[in-house]
């Protein structure tokens, strides 16, 4: 037995170990599993051929949902843009600053989106509104983390060479930082609208508008079929999004 | 430099300029149309957020330690169901992603289907597998459990196959010419690669099932999610940022233990 693989035993006998602890504690009811996988196999002989009759109502949601996830990224992006320079160590106005704002955008991205969209529905209301909400503060707590990070990435010589010609703040964030992080900046950007977009489907699940409201009343009112049809619409969106961001990202490494 | 040089220069310049113009018109344009379509003015930012932290500073805060006592069951649930999620999505992502990467795959159309398969049981999202599948399953940590296994195996899936395409292939290439088979190679090459992206992967998978853990419960999913809606629907908002901050706790922690066990053990 070798040195590394002793620590490698001992972690996945405590992960078995655990797993057999979590099972028994959960208690599922396995008599069930198989009775609900016949009743999921009948409920999804239901669902096809799939019911697109109410297409317009499913696509005015579909673009509702692509509205909420473009307004509350762009407005994160902005917000988290800002906030990164007060985050990132190599050249925030005072490290208490950086911890500050590192400590406040760890708290919002721990929190899921979806219950930011419950307490903002209960704050002002149902609709669009508290989806945008939900989603730009989640995406603020993330991006401002990523963006932080991409900004210490930059070689800490151009900062030095800045402030040693007498630049200030504002010009070696302009002249030197920015120019330097830019494109690692766009990749998170387009990595976060590809989540967004992925959570806004599921807001109307809860109430927030959008696709995921379409769903839950079809499922609710036992049409299935139409139910099928929102599903492949919501998988077309988050899929057709995953394609043009990997696309994107290998063009953006390929440049870098 | 040469005046054509300079010519040309100029020419690219200027055509990254437009490329860059374009583009910033074009994200303009779609904000805009977000924000027709969702009804969305600049104060409408300001009065939500306004009204969101006053309802968060004075509904919700402070937390009403009274109720933690009752909430401790759901949190546990919330735990075990994304530990179980990740322990048995791992197993079967773990074969199924042989058969889905390009380097170890045995046969190019089982590979594509592999990849299809794990596309599309990971694009819908986990809460929208609950909506499917509490109709047939009943609400309860069962549901809870399965939809986030079937996302987990989506996820999985795709990043054990991306590693299994990164590892060298030298190894695998002089087992093969010493006349090993299939399996030999799969064990012997194969695995020890990919073993630390193994961990990590679904260390990082675990992390992700513990948030989603936490919200498949709204919609019948078992855990903290149901207290949480359920509290708000009762309008008990001090119970409910109790649980909010048990997410906090437990979302934290799980990325506290799995940095340290990444740190130990890659």
């Amino acid at each position: 037995m070798n040195k590394r693989k002793l620590p490698l035993l001992l972690y996945g006998g405590a992960a078995t170990a655990f797993f057999v602890f979590s099972l028994i504690q959960l208690n599922l009811d396995y008599g069930k599993l198989l009775e609900g996988a016949e009743k999921f196999a009948r409920t999804a002989s239901l669902m096809v051929p799939p019911d697109a009759s109410q297409w317009k109502y499913v696509l005015a949601a579909a673009a509702e949902s692509v509205q909420v996830a473009i307004l509350g990224t762009v407005l994160a992006i902005a917000a988290a843009f800002f906030l990164a320079f007060l985050a990132a160590e190599n050249i925030t106005p005072h490290p208490a600053v950086a911890w500050a704002v590192r400590g406040a955008a760890s708290l919002l991205r721990a929190i899921p989106t979806l219950i930011w969209a419950l307490i903002f529905i209960v704050a002002v209301g149902m609709g669009p509104l508290p989806g945008v909400l939900a989603i730009m503060v989640g995406a603020v707590g993330s991006l401002v983390k990523v963006f932080a990070q991409s900004l210490e990435e930059v070689d800490g010589g151009v900062i030095e060479a800045l402030r040693s010609t007498g630049a200030g703040w504002l010009a070696i964030v302009i002249q030197g930082v920015l120019p330097c992080a830019l494109s690692a900046l766009l990749a998170w950007c387009v990595m976060r609208f590809e989540g967004d977009l992925a959570e806004s489907t599921i807001l109307g699940a809860v109430g927030a508008g959008g696709i995921g409201f379409e769903l839950s009343h079809a499922m609710r009112s036992y049409k299935f079929d139409q139910a099928l049809f929102v599903g492949i619409v919501i998988f077309v969106m988050v899929f057709s999004v995953e394609l043009v961001s990997n696309r994107l990202k290998l063009s953006m490494r390929k440049r870098a | 430099m040469s005046e054509l040089q300079r010519q040309q220069m100029q020419r690219i310049r200027r055509a990254k300029r437009t490329q860059t113009i374009v583009f910033f018109v074009l994200l303009a344009g779609l904000t805009l149309w977000s924000a027709a379509g969702t009804g969305f003015y600049p104060s409408a930012l300001w009065n939500g957020i306004g009204d969101g932290a006053r309802f968060l500073f004075v509904d919700l805060l402070p937390p009403d330690a009274s109720k933690f006592p009752g909430l401790i069951e759901p949190a546990l649930d919330t735990i075990y169901m994304s530990f179980v999620a990740m322990f048995v999505g791992s197993l079967i992502a773990g074969f199924l992603s042989i058969f889905a990467a390009a380097t170890t795959s045995p046969n190019s159309a089982l590979r594509i289907a592999m990849r299809g398969l794990s596309a599309m049981l990971r694009n819908i999202p986990v809460i929208i597998w609950t909506i499917l599948l509490v109709a047939s399953f009943g609400l309860g940590n069962l549901v809870g459990t399965l939809s986030l296994l079937i996302v987990s195996v989506g996820m999985l899936v795709r990043c054990y196959a991306e590693s299994l395409e990164e590892i060298d292939m030298g190894q695998v290439e002089a087992l093969r010419a010493a006349g090993a088979g299939y399996w030999a190679v799969l064990t012997q090459a194969v695995l020890p690669q990919f073993l630390p992206s193994f961990i990590g992967w679904s260390l990082f998978n675990l992390e992700i099932n513990v948030r989603a853990s936490t919200i498949v419960g709204m919609v019948g999913g078992g855990g903290l999610g149901f207290a949480i809606q359920s509290g708000i629907k009762l309008f008990q908002y001090k119970e409910v940022s109790m649980a909010v901050l048990l997410v906090l706790i437990i979302v934290l922690g799980t990325e506290f233990l799995t940095s340290r066990v990444r740190e130990r053990l890659i």
